[in-house]
């Protein structure tokens, strides 16, 4: 009897699941074009500061900004992970116009001055994104 | 009904009223008033709210300590890169499992269905009426006379955890090694007692988020950033009564 009820559950899970992927096909992902919108992956830099997000989607398909508005030779390369191996990619550069500040800067689009915590996910999102498990869970002294 | 069409209502009088209905009655407000409960009518009133309406900042003279030790957090410029909490697991020899200060996640609604994100450091409050330290049955931990900050002596705790459960601000936490409560002591014995200005996570900082300092000094940054006119400035859990002080506000 027990385990009727166990499979029963296991196959409305299966369904519920197969449903979610569906609709997901259908309404969410299949519409983003990574050809013309760039990769879905979030982009998670780690210097100078951990945890900084980056998303192709709000920027392409949310803002309807072209390859080439960052992608121009002067402020991105195509390459992920070429930005934060410079020494300037830092706040103070976005303040002077550089990287993100080009468009960030309180007119084309919010200054980077302000809501840090947009793009900041910090140590928490940054495991989020790159799926690391944390082993000793934080607050263990419950 | 109305209320005119109360008005025209005669009056019942209380005549015929049972003696039972009156004697609840009077019961009822002696209740009220704390009589039967060995209270007192001032008992009943709450200074707390007229005291919330001013801020949690108690005006300026009123700090019992010299120098009386705050942290302002400037909140909403935190962005969890932890370098705070690295700092301070270094300075102060904090276990894995535990943590004298953290970081806090929070998902905030923006409106229009927008979802942010917004980050909050926690440590101790240093409380001018520290729950922790009234529990404690052996006074292993205690307020500095001097200076107010809500110390340990390891060798008295028992680690009965009477006092992590008693603190608000779940700062506290069990150290193994020392089979005894670990807190933060914001630095005093690692960094502040040295000469040191700044507490390791203060310094470690690279957002500007905790300003510590000293609130009788009226020159200090941190005296200064709670008494900026315009800005609002909360304390956590303030219900609880226990006057800390570590300071919120957003830059």
């Amino acid at each position: 009897m027990k385990r009727n009820n166990k499979d029963i559950f296991l196959i409305f899970g299966l369904l519920a699941l197969a449903c979610v992927l569906f609709a997901g096909q259908v309404y969410g992902e299949e519409e983003y074009d990574e050809e013309a919108y760039g990769p879905l992956k979030p982009i998670v830099w780690a210097k100078p500061v951990k945890g900084v997000v980056f998303l192709h989607k709000t920027h392409t398909m949310g803002a309807g900004l072209e390859c080439d508005s960052c992608h121009n030779g002067e402020m991105f390369e195509m390459a992920a992970g070429t930005a934060e191996e410079n020494d300037d990619f830092t706040m103070a550069s976005l303040y002077e116009g550089k990287y993100c500040g080009s468009c960030h800067d309180g007119e084309t689009a919010f200054s980077s001055k302000t809501r840090c915590a947009t793009c900041h996910v910090g140590v928490k999102g940054y495991n989020r994104l790159t799926g690391v498990v944390l082993h000793d869970a934080e607050g263990g002294n419950h | 009904m109305k209320v005119n069409d109360l008005e025209k209502l005669k009056s019942e009088g209380i005549e015929n009223l049972p003696s039972e209905e009156r004697r609840r009655f009077l019961r009822f407000g002696l209740a009220v008033t704390g009589v039967f409960l060995g209270g007192s009518v001032l008992s009943l009133t709450s200074t707390r709210n007229a005291q919330g309406a001013m801020g949690p900042v108690p005006p300026a003279g009123k700090f019992p300590y010299k120098p009386h030790y705050t942290m302002v957090i400037r909140q909403n410029r935190c962005i969890d890169c932890e370098r705070c909490m690295e700092a301070c697991t270094k300075t102060n020899n904090v276990a894995s499992y535990g943590y004298r200060t953290t970081i806090l996640e929070q998902e905030i609604d923006l409106g229009r269905g927008e979802k942010g994100r917004m980050f909050m450091p926690v440590l101790c409050n240093h409380c001018n009426r520290p729950p922790c330290v009234r529990v404690c049955p052996t006074t292993a931990t205690f307020k500095n006379k001097e200076n107010g900050i809500v110390m340990m002596d390891y060798d008295r705790c028992i680690g009965c955890k009477t006092c992590m459960a008693a603190c608000p601000y779940n700062a506290r936490y069990f150290k193994e090694e020392n089979r005894a409560i670990d807190k933060c002591n914001f630095c005093f014995d690692t960094r502040i007692s040295k000469g040191e200005s700044k507490t390791a996570c203060a310094a470690a900082c690279p957002a500007g988020v905790r300003i510590f300092g000293d609130l009788t000094n009226y020159d200090d940054e941190a005296y200064q950033l709670i008494h900026t006119p315009e800005k609002v400035v909360w304390v956590l859990r303030p219900e609880t009564g226990a006057m800390p002080n570590v300071f919120y506000m957003n830059d």
